[in-house]
């Protein structure tokens, strides 16, 4: 009786130490360094000239966006605290948040988001051109008012101005870029943002200092005092940087999947699988419909029933990410269907082939493809690999090439000049963005990142044509399940499989990730634990 | 001579006019969109990419390209990177010190090392000093610096902590004055003697081979016989015979050097030059690699200028003409 009452009284205070120090550890601190590497030096520290990852990590946390995303891809306050959209879905009216200030001292006003909308991305913004002209009005209707008025109803304009890397654009300061052209403007290099961190130092060729924004309009955010961003080129010292503790975080792009194992069983790292959600990246096997075997679509098909992407995940991620079994990664769950997936079947493929006119001959050969790949990530080149081996036993002969990541940019997309490439295509935060431009027949364009497959169906262009002007989210949801299916029934590409989204960071920090954009958002939240 | 080292540098400036030349032509040659490069990882629209193809000129023929160029650089105008939209001079001047500094310590660390223990090893030839210095010599001789360079990091920065692993400075706790001379050197460490071990086996080598041929000459015995102090014979009478030919060694190594400093710096993600042309390479930033280009050109022909006027130093027998 005594023994069981001291070892519950034990237990008691062990419970309750425990939950103190729990507690206490999980207390978000003032204070700290991060580090953050980036594979490369960034070309400006803007978000409104590229759509590069590396510029947009950095800019993030020194502006500020007019709204957020959540992960369920619904919109959330940031400058703009809230806003309404009118019964007919063409106007849309934010109010901002009164108190924000820019790191000079001057206020945030409607001005500054008037002027970002219709001077940067209307007008140099890489992708502002694409939606622009669907704009009637954007307007500041007095100090804290913003308006935008469309021409037709968009329905994913607000995930679209939240989508910081794609169409989007962080808020800039009117009173700055005025006057002066927004592409040259020498705060480009020295920017004065909004946002929770300041803009102190840019060492060429080293490193990015930003520190804590005093001043912030989120009260009590950020934490950390400052955040570092070191250019560190090369993978496996990066690696060893990071070990060492030279380096606190390795965001999903950069991170070595094969070591993903090894540094979750260290308790010196935090491992952890998000931060792409709203990238929804998956990688895909591109076909050229202008090669005579490729353009038939029982031959596709075939490869499809050729091609164990059970395999090529596990092989390629270091079973890390998972086969994708439609053209849009699941995270961007409202609208996922797995249906027309295809089944492992080689005897099926052999059988689809034989049918199809290409029968093996004496050497138990086929046809032959050309599969190209770019350098720079190594899990395309292993995906390439076992597909590549895959498809030699259905006596597809495929003769393999690596290419520079600039070359094959240019091959595959302006010279369209390969039979099959891996490749990775970024499908989220809405598909409308990075879906609907792969396989629009209009997107049969000499330019990277759209229909190099020469892809075409009315039927497809139809749905794409119209879901966008769907407001209701169940609605839009039907017809993008019925865009799956008939991209998963044509196959201009076969989806292989969705990357993984594994990201480290120094244990020393906590909250790093917090949002669907977390490999690129701001730090606000990250804290120090010392 | 001062008529031959005039020469000399018209000659170097002709050799340095043509490098840009094909150069030019070579680099655009090349697959690749520099375009492509700078628009990201989203698909942009083709009036996006038309516009900054206007922006920058590229729209325009290769030969109208290459003549505006060669117009700016008759100006010393190295025209304005298309990446970072800078000045292309203020760019690498920003890299040059770093990789200058990486440079420096490596060849004093390689030439002087490398030279004493070859004398050294000469002075007690087949002795086991000797054998153990010439067989370190062949592996330093054929290990690849990036490979050698991840080891350094796994001892040094990794498994013993006694060595940063990246970089030019601490950036957790950033020092000024005296303390930030002491981080640099820190930091200078590893990537200087991965970057010396080649060059330090290269010399080393040379030197040892030109030292055996000096000492069966016919005055290292008119010295020995005039009972000069045999570390005399070898320190003053051989190896200033021995070391000519590895002053030109020297010399040539320089551009041998800036190549590899592409590597080591990458590795090591130390600021300087070498890696600017990679990630230059990589973009198609195509002004600062013509940039880079014209620079290394120039320093190797000046290089080679110097080389030769430290021959009339240390020989007396030279003398130009």
């Amino acid at each position: 009786m005594y023994q069981a009452l001291c070892r519950s009284g034990a237990l008691a205070v062990a419970l309750l130490l425990g939950t103190v120090t729990w507690g206490h550890a999980q207390e978000p601190q003032p204070g700290g360094t991060f580090i953050a590497a980036l594979e490369g030096e960034p070309a400006t520290l803007t978000a409104h000239l590229t759509t590069d990852a590396v510029a947009v990590s950095v800019a993030s946390n020194i502006f500020s966006n007019l709204i957020g995303l959540d992960y369920d891809f619904n919109p959330v306050p940031e400058l703009a605290k809230s806003w309404t959209v009118s019964e007919d879905g063409l106007t849309y009216t934010f109010n901002l948040e009164e108190n924000a200030q820019w790191h000079d001292g001057q206020p945030v006003t409607a001005a500054d988001v008037e002027y970002t909308f219709a001077e940067v991305l209307a007008k140099v913004h890489p992708r502002g051109s694409s939606w622009w002209p669907n704009v009637e009005s954007a307007k500041a209707l007095d100090t804290h008012t913003f308006e935008v008025k469309l021409k037709s109803p968009y329905a994913p304009f607000l995930t679209m101005i939240a989508s910081t890397l794609s169409s989007g654009a962080l808020i800039l300061p009117k009173h700055i870029y005025e006057g002066a052209d927004p592409r040259t403007n020498p705060a480009n290099l020295k920017p004065v943002g909004s946002g929770p961190f300041k803009f102190e130092a840019w060492e060429a060729g080293n490193n990015i200092v930003l520190v804590k924004n005093e001043n912030y309009w989120k009260p009590n955010l950020p934490y950390l005092d400052r955040i570092v961003f070191r250019f560190t080129p090369d993978e496996a010292s990066r690696l060893i940087a990071f070990e060492a503790g030279d380096v606190d975080f390795l965001h999903s792009y950069i991170m070595p999947i094969d070591q993903a194992q090894r540094l979750r069983a260290d308790d010196r790292f935090t491992v952890v699988n998000s931060g792409l959600e709203a990238v929804a990246p998956n990688d895909f096997l591109l076909f050229n419909l202008r090669n005579e075997a490729l353009s038939k679509l029982e031959v596709r098909q075939a490869l499809a029933h050729a091609i164990d992407r059970k395999e090529v995940a596990a092989k390629s991620t270091f079973s890390e990410g998972v086969p994708a079994n439609s053209f849009v990664n699941s995270s961007l769950h409202w609208l996922f269907t797995e249906e027309g997936n295809y089944s492992f079947d080689p005897a099926q493929a052999e059988k689809m082939l034989d049918a199809a006119g290409y029968p093996r001959k004496q050497d138990g050969t086929r046809f032959e493809l050309r599969l190209v790949w770019a350098t720079g990530r190594p899990y395309e080149a292993r995906a390439g690999e076992v597909v590549k081996d895959q498809l030699s036993r259905i006596g597809v002969t495929v003769v393999a090439q690596a290419m520079e990541r600039t070359t094959f940019i240019e091959e595959v997309f302006t010279n369209w000049n390969f039979d099959m490439a891996v490749q990775g295509f970024t499908t989220g935060p809405d598909p409308t963005f990075n879906v609907t431009p792969r396989y629009h027949t209009a997107q049969i364009k000499k330019i990277p990142f759209v229909n190099a497959m020469g892809y075409s169906n009315p039927k497809l262009d139809e749905l794409f044509d119209s879901e966008y002007k769907m407001l209701d989210r169940g609605e839009r949801a039907e017809s993008w399940k019925e865009v799956q299916r008939i991209l998963m029934a044509d196959l201009p590409a076969l989806p292989l499989f969705e990357l993984t989204q594994t990201s480290a960071f120094s244990a020393k920090f906590k909250d790093v990730i917090t949002g669907p954009l977390g490999y690129i958002q701001n730090r606000e939240r990250a804290f120090y634990i010392p | 001579m001062l008529s031959y080292f005039a020469r000399r540098v018209w000659q170097g400036f002709l050799v340095i006019v043509v490098i840009i030349c094909l150069n030019f032509f070579l680099i655009h040659a090349a697959p690749g969109d520099p375009v492509n490069a700078l628009i990201g990882t989203m698909a942009p629209t083709p009036e996006y990419m038309e516009q900054v193809r206007r922006e920058y000129g590229l729209d325009e023929p290769l030969l109208w390209q290459f003549l505006r160029y060669a117009a700016r650089m008759a100006q010393f105008d190295f025209g304005e990177s298309l990446r970072f939209r800078q000045p292309v001079i203020d760019i690498i001047l920003a890299r040059l010190p770093a990789t200058l500094l990486l440079m420096g310590t490596a060849l004093v660390l390689s030439s002087t090392v490398g030279i004493v223990l070859a004398a050294a090893a000469a002075k007690f030839r087949d002795s086991w000093v000797d054998r153990v210095l010439t067989t370190t010599s062949i592996v330093g001789f054929a290990m690849p610096a990036f490979w050698l360079g991840q080891l350094m990091l796994i001892v040094f920065a990794l498994n013993l902590n006694w060595l940063p692993a990246q970089g030019m400075y601490s950036l957790r706790a950033p020092s000024d004055g005296f303390g930030r001379v002491l981080d640099i050197l820190r930091h200078l460490i590893l990537p200087a003697l991965t970057y010396s071990v080649y060059h330090l086996a290269l010399i080393y080598r040379l030197t040892r081979v030109k030292m055996h041929e000096a000492l069966a000459q016919d005055y290292i015995i008119a010295a020995r016989a005039r009972g000069v102090a045999e570390h005399r014979v070898v320190y003053v009478h051989a190896l200033r015979n021995a070391i000519l030919p590895v002053v030109t060694i020297i010399g040539l190594n320089f551009g041998f050097m800036l190549a590899g400093s592409v590597l080591v710096e990458t590795v090591f993600a130390w600021p300087g030059l070498g890696r600017l042309f990679y990630e230059a390479i990589s973009a198609r930033d195509y002004p600062v690699l013509m940039g880079i280009f014209t620079l290394v050109s120039g320093m190797v022909v000046i290089a080679n200028i110097l080389t030769d006027m430290l021959y009339a130093v240390i020989d007396p027998r030279v003398v130009y003409g």
